[in-house]
This record gives C-alpha cells, sequence and structure tokens, in this order.
C-alpha cells in the first residue's frame, strides 16, 4: 500500500506499545493498523474501551508517537505540524485555560493558525454564535458546564475552518441538546465538503451519522464499510403490532407474542415477532379475523450486535493462542 | 514568530493570575523594607547593611519566583491535558517550550521591575540615587534567573513538580558553591574527588558568575567586559539548556 494524499487519512501498519511500570512492562496499543479515510466522508471509530481508537487519534494529530508504520494526513506524514494546519481536533473530555473566556480562548487558538486581525475576529464570532454561546462569550471559561465546554471545543476545533475534523468521543456526557448541536455541526461541516473521523461509544449517533465506520477491537481494526457492508441487508425477523377481535385465535405460538394487552373496544392489541416465513400468513389471518394491522417492522443487525460478534472473535482468538502457547 | 508570542503571551497571563507568585513578591517586599530595621542593630556601615539585605531579597525571592514557575511550566500543561489542544496545531514543539519560556521571562522582568523599583526609591529616599552597578547587577541576575527558568524548565518537561523542584535547587545550590566545590577539589589528596570535581564545576552552571552584589553594595564599578563575558556565558549556557529541553519535550507522548 503506498500512502496517497487522495485519503484524508491513511495508516499503513500503524503500532504503538507503551511501557509502564518500573520494568517497562509491554502493552500494545495499536497492532498494525491499516486503515483509509476517504475525503469528505464521515467516519465512525467503534470499539470497546481501550481497543485504540483514542491511542489512534493521538498519534494522527501528534499528541503520542508511532512505535512502527506510517500516518498520512491529505498525503503530509502526520509527524509534520504542517499536516495539522488543515485539521481540527477536539478530545475526549476537553481541558481548557480555565482563566479565558471563550473569544479569548478561541482567539489564542485562532493565533496558533497564525490567523489575526479582523478575518480572525469575525471567525470567532461566527463560531460563538454557531455554538451557542453569545451570552457567555466574555466569562471565563472556568464558569461553564460541561456542555458548554464541549461547545467551546467544537468551535476550537473549527477555528482554522479545517478540512479534516478529529473528534474523540465528542458526545460522550453531552444532554439530547448537546448531542444534537454536535451532530448537526457533523452534517453542516460535512455538508461544507468536511471529512469527520470520529469515535464514539453510542451507536447509535454513529448509526445515523456515518458514511463508513470502522470496528476496532485489542488495537486491531476488524471490520470496516457502510452500515449495510457491516450489519447486511439480511432481515432476521419482523416485528409486527396488530388488533384483533378479542376471542379470535390466530394460531400464534405462544413464543412469539412478545406482549398482549385488552383494549376498550373490545379488542385485543398484540405485539409479535415473527419470522420471514410467516409474515404473509399472519396478516392475511388478522385481516380475515377483522383485525387491524399497526405496524410491520423487520429487525436487522445492529452495529452493537456486530461489535459483540466482533470482541467475541477477538477473545477466542486470544484464548486459542494461550492454549496453544499452553 | 507570532504562533510563539501567543504562547508566551498566554503563559504570561496565565502566570500573573498565580497567587503564590503576590505571596513570595509580598514577603520579598517586606524583606526590602524591612532591610531599613537592620539600621537599628547595625554597628558601621550601615547603608551598605540595608542595601546587601535588599540585594539579597531580590536575589532570593527572585530565584524561588523562578523555581517555583519555572518547575510547573510544562507539567502544568501536561496534567491539565490543556496541551492536546495546543500540540495537535501546526505548531512545532520547540515553539511551544521557547514560547513558554519567553512567558516566564516576562513574568521575571515584572516582578524584578517591581522589586528594581522599590529598592530604588527606598534608596533614592534614604542614601540618594542607587550607583550604576546596582543596576548592571540586576540585568546579570535577570540573566542568571533565565538560566535557572531554562534548568526547571528542562526538568518541568520529564518530571513531576516536586521532583523538578528538587533537581532545581539541587542545580541552584551547587550553581553557587561551583567555585567551592572547585577549590575543595584541588586541595583533596584523591584523584577521583579533583577530577569529579572538575566535571562538576565544568558541567554544572557557576551561578556565582551573575553574582554582583558585592559590587552594588560596595559600590564598585563592573568592567564592559567582565559584563559582556557573564552575558555570553549566559546566553550560551541557556540555549544548550533550552535545546535539551526542547529535545526532551519533543520525545514525549502526552497523555
Amino acid at each position: 500500500m503506498t500512502m496517497s494524499n487522495d485519503f484524508a487519512i491513511q495508516t499503513k501498519g500503524l503500532n504503538k506499545v507503551y511501557l509502564s511500570g518500573f520494568w517497562n512492562r509491554k502493552f500494545v496499543g495499536l497492532k498494525g493498523l491499516d486503515l483509509t479515510v476517504n475525503r469528505g466522508e464521515v467516519f465512525g471509530f467503534v470499539g470497546p474501551n481501550g481497543a485504540g481508537k483514542t491511542t489512534t487519534m493521538k498519534i494522527l494529530v501528534g499528541l503520542h508517537s508511532a512505535t512502527k508504520g506510517e500516518a498520512t494526513i491529505f498525503g503530509i506524514d502526520h509527524r509534520n505540524p504542517e499536516s495539522k494546519r488543515s485539521v481540527g481536533f477536539l478530545p475526549e473530555r476537553p481541558y481548557f485555560y480555565s482563566h479565558l473566556s471563550a473569544r479569548e480562548l478561541l482567539r489564542f487558538y485562532g493565533r496558533l493558525f497564525n490567523m489575526g486581525g479582523s478575518a480572525l475576529e469575525a471567525r470567532i464570532n461566527e463560531l460563538i454564535e454557531r455554538v451557542d454561546l453569545v451570552k457567555f462569550a466574555d466569562l471565563p471559561l472556568r464558569s461553564y458546564s460541561k456542555g458548554m465546554l464541549q461547545r467551546a471545543g467544537i468551535a476550537q476545533a473549527l477555528i482554522n475552518s479545517p478540512e479534516l475534523i478529529i473528534l474523540d468521543e465528542p458526545m460522550s456526557g453531552l444532554d439530547p441538546m448537546g448531542r444534537k448541536l454536535i451532530r448537526d455541526v457533523i452534517f453542516e461541516e460535512r455538508e461544507r465538503g468536511c471529512t469527520i473521523f470520529f469515535s464514539s461509544h453510542i451507536l447509535t449517533d454513529v448509526e445515523q451519522i456515518c458514511d463508513r465506520i470502522g470496528l476496532i477491537v485489542r488495537g486491531e481494526l476488524r471490520a470496516v464499510g457502510s452500515m449495510e457492508q457491516l450489519i447486511g441487508d439480511d432481515v432476521k425477523d419482523v416485528e409486527a403490532t396488530f388488533d384483533i377481535p378479542t376471542g379470535k385465535d390466530l394460531g400464534l405460538k405462544q413464543e412469539s407474542i412478545t406482549s398482549k394487552r385488552d383494549r376498550d373496544d373490545g379488542s385485543q392489541r398484540l405485539h409479535v415477532t415473527l419470522n420471514k416465513g410467516q409474515v404473509s400468513n399472519v396478516l392475511r389471518d388478522v385481516l380475515g379475523a377483522g383485525g387491524t394491522v399497526i405496524r410491520v417492522e423487520p429487525t436487522k443487525k445492529s452495529l452493537e450486535t456486530v461489535l459483540a460478534e466482533k470482541i467475541g472473535e477477538a477473545q477466542q482468538e486470544i484464548s486459542e493462542t494461550t492454549i496453544g502457547v499452553l | 514568530m507570532n504562533r510563539l508570542l501567543a504562547i508566551a503571551s498566554n503563559t504570561f497571563r496565565e502566570t500573573i493570575r498565580d497567587k503564590i507568585l503576590y505571596s513570595i513578591i509580598f514577603f520579598a517586599c517586606i524583606v526590602i523594607l524591612g532591610s531599613v530595621a537592620m539600621e537599628e542593630v547595625t554597628i558601621g556601615d550601615q547603608d551598605k547593611v540595608v542595601r546587601s539585605m535588599a540585594q539579597g531579597a531580590i536575589r532570593l525571592f527572585g530565584s524561588v519566583i523562578a523555581l517555583f514557575l519555572g518547575v510547573g511550566l510544562v507539567y502544568k500543561e501536561l496534567e491539565r491535558k490543556t496541551i492536546y489542544t495546543i500540540a495537535s496545531k501546526p505548531i512545532p514543539r520547540w515553539i511551544f517550550v521557547l514560547g513558554k519560556y519567553t512567558g516566564l521571562l516576562w513574568v521575571l522582568a515584572l516582578e524584578l521591575a517591581l522589586m528594581a523599583l522599590l529598592y530604588t526609591v527606598l534608596m533614592w529616599s534614604r542614601q540618594g540615587a542607587p550607583h550604576s552597578s546596582v543596576y548592571i547587577s540586576w540585568v546579570m541576575l535577570y540573566m542568571e534567573l533565565g538560566l535557572l527558568t531554562a534548568w526547571a524548565l528542562l526538568f518541568s518537561c520529564y518530571s513531576a513538580p516536586t521532583t523538578a523542584a528538587l533537581f532545581s535547587i539541587s542545580i541552584w545550590t551547587i550553581g553557587h558553591l561551583a567555585d567551592d566545590i572547585w577549590h575543595f577539589g584541588q586541595e583533596a589528596s584523591s584523584i577521583t574527588i579533583q577530577k569529579t570535581s572538575e566535571v562538576i564545576y565544568w558541567i554544572l552552571p557557576n551561578f556565582e558568575m551573575f553574582n554582583a552584589s558585592a559590587a552594588a553594595v560596595h559600590e564598585l564599578p563592573l568592567t564592559l567586559s567582565h559584563f559582556g563575558g557573564v552575558a555570553l556565558y549566559g546566553i550560551g549556557y541557556t540555549a544548550v539548556v533550552l535545546t535539551l529541553a526542547v529535545i526532551v519535550f519533543g520525545n514525549r507522548d502526552f497523555k
């Protein structure tokens, strides 16, 4: 694999080994990570705690050095500070100088990009408005709530109008409004043509937002692709809800009925889980019995299920390796 | 340059909000003003005693400020994780280190200027205008504080403030005893001790080179060649220590 500037992010055989404790005990953070993030896509990086998500991000933005391997941002080696000129980064639980106000903070970060003058001031005002901090822009950050700090963090990540935004757990600990704001920013930036690379434990957000998803477990990329590619198109079951007149028996097995409730109009509301082959027959029976179909929804594998499978596979491989060694 | 100044001015603003700075300056002022009281318990040249004590206070408290602020300079950024959003910007790490250092130099300049102003007013009111050597001694002290801060910054790049403070105090103490270490070493019969003292003398800083308090107290002139030599030594040595700090900081991960 050659490194190319066709990708926003490209890593090849990226390794990170941490040494800890007095005896320099080795801990592998990343194991030969080969990853590509295309320009203009929203890429979700998912995995359990300690899987290597933050390590990857920290290597990309220059907070950690890789033990081995290569990484480029828009074709520029990640160790070159110039590679960060077009990058915006929001770390997990961002910490800022508490004595500064949001406006001063943005001015400081703007100057780190060699910005200044009226262009910087205009950008600051625009971002403060965008993250809804207008009323608090001149208060010191020590008086901010967690959600407000996260918004200030988002603003600093956007100060240089980046082409690539790297967000580490941007929704962690936020209330629904805060999460919505982050989602909106991601969508707006994607519209602008920006690439977004983010990690999250909130898988429903990942499912909704991402063009592609990478699953990382124990430092290894276990799967990568769009939601469709990861979870497949196969319909597992079909969940259905319908009302039938009380006393009518559809001949359904007891285990397929998830709940049953009598209604005031003399009917019964049934929630059932059916396999694909049953659906048309059951629905015909419901309508034949004078019932009403309320909802029919196919259920597919969730990202959570896929992730759990990948974690299981990784654990299985480790135990097999251990048995092999023993 | 703009980026270095941004980090320096932020460091300056952050440091001058540090309460410990005001506490130390407060005690320094008390001691400088309190030096007048020494007149009452001194026989002989009372003016010299006042000058000596005030000069000593400026030197001691200046060093304390350089040490205490210097050892936390980089470590605080790592501990509070404010480094994450700075190191992820297009900033070479040497700019960050030099920016932090420059910011603290500005604080030291302000602190020294305040104490110098107090000293000048005090002397003016009692003994007339201070001798020119007093002002030169302060410039030399500023160079000493610059070197001490560079050492503290170097230690701050890889160790916690307590350890960094311990190392910095050791360097400061040894640096002030450099000449004595040399002399004691030369008088020792053991070749090992002689060689060790020579190594310590040549490798570690000689802070006494910057000490012009005697000239300031006794109102003796300081030659330009002496000042030039000290300045060359101070700037050169500081550059070496800062280079080491940049190398150490450049190779570390931010956890």
